[in-house]
């Protein structure tokens, strides 16, 4: 093991670690946001956006992310629209995500008793305030162990940005291995920031569900 | 009771059904005002049924239910079809009932204040403070203001049920809607339950109840109501139904529940003598 090595190439990780962040979180962000409306939206009117819920999850869980951000990067300036690499991968994982976000939430809303809901129909409350105020504070304390795993998911996935060349961690490791042709040192460089990104998300996945559940023994 | 008063709830002529399965027959049932009425009967006869149609948590088939007049959950277009009312408008009609579940449904992400306050602040509008102080008043009704801060969870199941009810007043219905409200109740814990009840029928308040505690039922019901295949066979007062019922089917219903709870079989004239509950 070339300790030199490492030493030489920690900076370059280290600013493609940002990158990789910058992107994940970014789309991590996005995708729970749109995951969330998109179920809640499904809740709300399941016959009409039902329809398009369903079609949406389906399709984007069927494909390999690969291809969507394929599809968004090359695919899309056919049509005029012209987005530069990390712009598609934020928005391409974003999407990715949203499908896998909103599932999660339509799982979490799913085991919130029916009675609870009944309650608050008899009690004269609205289709929206019985999911603000009764569905939505459960279902996202219920959800938080499935969106951290999904965020750690999406940090991974965000490696497939190396092909359309962002320069994130992968493809920063790619380029030192062509330029060092030293194998070892650089990958086993990339896993272990992997891995420590990783831990980190799940730190504060593990934090957040702590602070959402301290006081309820339920 | 003046003659010309509207009930507080009116069905008529209610039926309903799942499927190919019928559970409301033509229906009629008449609540006036500070009225105790126990729907008793069979599991599977349309008490609980009935009860849920009273506020549109069921949707019924045919028929007609008023709530002081109003009609719930259908409004009838000048070609004389019925169509479905809005939530909203849903929502004014039953405003006056308030419903206390066989599964409490208390919401376990709130403090107990806030299960009882929800209500005031997010369907009537009423500023914290003054739901605040509504809720704590209906929270000491039923002896559980020391608990408003408490999460359901960390209470037993009949505290949980008197929060139910406490949710329910809160909201100063006119009449409530109980659901078997101690069925899911450990032995022990029925009677505090009970108790709160009671005192509420004393008070004067409307109720509709769905009960297998006979005695109780035979204690603060003005009127009981027995119902088998989703329709009434015998109503009347308690006295009558439990001591002289008139039909062969409630006559053997009250045996087998006679016999079921106190081993020995004695006749069903003696219910009066038994040890109440409360």
């Amino acid at each position: 093991m070339n300790f030199e090595l490492i030493i030489d190439i920690l900076p370059a990780f280290g600013h493609a670690a940002l990158v990789t962040l910058q992107a994940s979180i970014l789309a991590i962000v996005i995708g729970a946001a749109a995951g969330f409306m998109l179920n809640a939206l499904a809740q709300i009117y399941p016959t009409t956006f039902g329809i398009f819920y369903r079609g949406f999850v389906w399709l984007i869980r069927g494909t390999p992310f690969l291809a969507q951000l394929f599809v968004i990067y090359f695919g899309l300036p056919q049509f005029g629209i012209t987005l530069d690499a990390m712009q598609a991968t934020v928005i391409g994982l974003g999407i990715y995500g949203a499908a896998y976000f909103a599932e999660i939430f339509r799982a979490a809303w799913q085991s919130i008793p029916n009675g609870q809901i009944e309650a608050g129909r008899a009690f004269g409350l609205g289709r929206r305030q019985i999911l603000r105020h009764i569905e939505a504070p459960q279902a996202i304390r219920l959800a938080v162990p499935m969106l951290t795993n999904q965020a750690i998911l999406i940090l991974k996935e965000s490696s497939v940005a190396s092909i359309i060349t962002v320069p994130e961690l992968t493809m920063t490791a790619g380029t030192i291995v062509a330029e060092t042709f030293s194998y070892a040192e650089p990958y086993l460089l990339l896993g272990l920031i992997y891995w420590l990104l990783a831990l980190a998300f799940a730190g504060l996945g593990h934090g957040s569900e702590h602070w959402l559940g301290r006081r309820q023994t339920h | 009771m003046l003659p010309t008063s509207i009930p507080m709830i009116s069905l008529r002529g209610v039926s309903k059904s799942y499927g190919a399965n019928r559970v409301l027959f033509d229906f009629d049932l008449d609540v006036e005002r500070g009225e105790v009425v126990s729907l008793i009967g069979p599991s599977g006869s349309g008490k609980t049924t009935a009860l849920r149609c009273m506020n549109f948590l069921e949707e019924y088939d045919a028929g007609e239910i008023r709530i002081r007049g109003a009609l719930l959950g259908y409004r009838v277009d000048h070609d004389g079809r019925r169509k479905r009312e809005s939530e909203r408008s849903i929502a004014e009609v039953r405003a006056p009932v308030a419903m206390v579940f066989q599964q409490f449904n208390l919401w376990p992400h709130m403090r107990v204040i806030d299960n009882v306050t929800a209500p005031l602040i997010l369907a009537k509008g009423l500023p914290q403070a003054s739901a605040r102080t509504r809720g704590l008043e209906a929270l000491d009704r039923v002896g559980m203001a020391h608990k408003a801060d408490a999460y359901p969870a960390q209470l037993s199941g009949g505290q949980q049920q008197r929060i139910g009810i406490a949710r329910a007043l809160a909201v100063a219905p006119e009449v409530m809607l109980l659901d078997e409200p101690t069925s899911a109740l450990d032995p022990e814990l029925v009677d505090e339950v009970l108790e709160v009840i009671q005192s509420l029928a004393r008070d004067g308040m409307t109720m509709v109840m769905v009960t297998h505690e006979m005695s109780f039922a035979a204690k603060v019901s003005s009127r009981v109501v027995f119902m088998e295949a989703g329709r009434i066979v015998e109503s009347g007062p308690p006295q009558q139904l439990f001591t002289a019922p008139a039909t062969d089917r409630l006559r053997s219903f009250l045996r087998t529940w006679f016999e079921r709870s106190h081993a020995a079989a004695t006749p069903v004239g003696a219910i009066h003598s038994l040890p109440s509950p409360v």
